[in-house]
C-alpha cells in the first residue's frame, strides 16, 4: 500500500480517521523507508516547538497584564465602545503623545485640504507643534450643545466631559465630506485636538442621521474613555460649562 | 478528523459576554498568544505590541464573539489580520526591517539550542506569510486543520497544500538531523 506525502504529514499531525492511522502504522512496521518519511515530519514538529516553546515560559511582560486588566471592553454586538468610568491606572498615551499622533495625523496628504483651506475658514490650525481647531469647529466646539444641536449643523458634537486635569473636552464630527471625527480639549481659549480620525460611516447621508455619539469611530470613544472623569456632562452641566467659556 | 484537546477547551466557557470572565481567559492565554505573536514577528518587542493590540480589540469587540467560539482560534485570527496590516503599513514606508536583523528572539536557552532555534526561526521567517501561518497555527500552537484553516479563513485542502508546501520548504531549509 502507498501512501500520499500529504496523508504522512497528516497523520504526523494526528489528523487521520482511525482505521487510515492503522493502515499507515501497519505498513511502517514493514517499511522502514515509510517510517523514516513519516520520522521526518514528526522532526519537524518537534523542532519547530523546540524552537518557540522557550516563548512560553518567559515571565509575562507587565504591560500585556495591564491591558488585559484595563483596556476598555465591550460587551455590546455594534462595536462602539462605552464610555465608563474613569479608570485607576494612568493613561496609555499622555497628552504630548496625543498631540503627536494628532500633528502625524494632520501632516499626512489626507488632511491637507483642511490645513489650505483660507485660513478664516480652516477647520484645523497649528500652533508650536499642537493642532488646534479652527473656523467653523472651534466655533461649534465652543457654542453648540450636543443637546440642541441642529441635524444640519456642519459639525455634530458628541459627548462633552471633564478630564482628570480640569480641562473640558469634547468629541466631534465633521459633517462634510473629510469625515473626520476627533477628540479636542480646552486649553487656554482654544480647542486642542487630541485625535482625529476617519469617521467610521459617512455622516453626511441625507435622512440618514443618526445621534452623533452611536456613529463615532471606536478610537474616539476610547480616547475619551482614557481621560475622563467621572461622568459626561448632561445637558445642564454642558450648557452651564458653556456658561463659563469652558474654563476650569 | 480527530479533535484537537486540550486547548480550546479553556475558551468554550459560555460566560464571553462578561469583560472580566474574558480578561481572565485571556490571562491564561498570554504564552500562547506570545508564542503565536513570535512567529508572525521575529522581533520580540514587535511581538509583543502585537498581542497588546489584539487584546484591545479583542475586548472592543467582545460583543462579536459568539459564546461557544474557541477564543485562542479568534485571538489568533486578530493577531494575523493586525500583522498583515502592519506589514503592508511597514512597506508603504519602506521601513520593511531587514530579514536577517532581530534574531535576539529565544531567550534563556543553552547556547547549542538557541543555535538550532535561531536557524528553525530564520527558515520559518523565510516562507510567505500564508505557509508561515499554516506552520505556526498547525505546528506549534497545535490547532487541527479544521481550526487552522477557520482562523486563516480558507478551506482545509488550502491550508494542507500550504502546509506541505511549507514542510517541504522547511525541510530543504533545515536539512536532516
Amino acid at each position: 500500500m502507498t501512501f500520499s506525502e500529504e496523508t504522512l504529514m497528516a497523520y504526523a499531525d494526528g489528523e487521520l480517521d482511525a482505521a487510515t492511522r492503522a493502515a499507515v502504522e501497519a505498513a511502517m512496521a514493514d517499511d522502514p523507508q515509510l517510517a523514516q518519511r513519516v520520522a521526518r515530519h514528526q522532526r519537524l514538529r518537534t523542532r519547530l516547538s523546540g524552537a518557540f516553546d522557550p516563548v512560553l515560559d518567559e515571565p509575562l511582560p507587565e504591560r500585556l497584564l495591564n491591558t488585559v486588566r484595563s483596556a476598555p471592553a465591550n460587551a455590546r454586538a455594534d462595536n462602539v465602545v462605552p464610555l465608563q468610568r474613569p479608570r485607576a491606572s494612568a493613561p496609555r498615551w499622555s497628552w504630548p503623545q496625543w498631540g503627536a499622533i494628532a500633528a502625524s495625523l494632520v501632516a499626512g496628504a489626507l488632511l491637507a485640504p483642511l490645513l489650505l483651506r483660507p485660513p478664516a475658514d480652516a477647520a484645523l490650525s497649528t500652533r508650536e507643534g499642537q493642532v488646534l481647531a479652527g473656523g467653523v469647529l472651534s466655533r461649534a466646539l465652543s457654542e453648540q450643545l450636543a443637546s440642541r444641536q441642529s441635524r444640519d449643523a456642519p459639525v455634530q458634537i458628541g459627548v462633552s466631559f471633564r478630564a482628570r486635569d480640569g480641562e473640558y473636552c469634547r468629541t466631534f464630527m465633521l459633517r462634510d465630506k473629510s469625515a473626520l471625527a476627533g477628540l479636542a480639549c480646552h486649553n487656554h481659549g482654544s480647542w486642542r485636538l487630541q485625535l482625529l480620525t476617519a469617521a467610521a460611516s459617512p455622516v453626511t447621508a441625507p435622512g440618514a442621521y443618526r445621534p452623533a455619539a452611536a456613529a463615532l469611530p471606536p478610537a474616539v470613544m476610547r480616547a475619551a474613555d482614557e481621560l475622563i472623569s467621572g461622568e459626561p456632562l448632561d445637558a445642564n452641566a454642558e450648557a452651564a460649562a458653556r456658561g463659563r467659556h469652558w474654563s476650569r | 478528523m480527530e479533535e484537537n484537546d486540550g486547548h480550546e477547551r479553556s475558551g468554550r466557557l459560555g460566560m464571553r459576554a462578561d469583560p472580566a470572565e474574558l480578561r481572565a481567559q485571556l490571562v491564561a492565554l498570554l504564552p500562547r498568544l506570545r508564542r503565536f505573536a513570535r512567529t508572525l514577528a521575529r522581533d520580540a518587542h514587535d511581538a509583543d505590541d502585537l498581542v497588546q493590540l489584539a487584546i484591545e480589540r479583542a475586548l472592543t469587540r467582545a460583543g462579536q464573539l459568539r459564546p461557544d467560539a474557541p477564543l485562542a482560534g479568534w485571538m489568533y485570527g486578530i493577531m494575523r489580520n493586525a500583522w498583515i496590516d502592519e506589514l503592508r503599513a511597514r512597506g508603504r514606508r519602506a521601513h520593511l526591517f531587514a530579514p536577517a536583523e532581530a534574531a535576539e528572539n529565544v531567550g534563556d536557552a543553552s547556547q547549542g539550542t538557541q543555535v538550532e532555534a535561531l536557524s528553525v526561526q530564520d527558515a520559518l521567517a523565510r516562507l510567505p506569510e500564508e505557509q508561515r501561518s499554516a506552520v505556526a497555527l498547525v505546528l506549534i500552537e497545535g490547532l487541527s486543520y479544521k481550526e487552522a484553516a477557520h482562523v486563516m479563513q480558507v478551506p482545509i485542502g488550502t491550508l494542507t497544500s500550504r502546509l506541505a508546501r511549507a514542510r517541504e520548504a522547511l525541510q530543504a531549509m533545515l536539512g536532516e538531523i
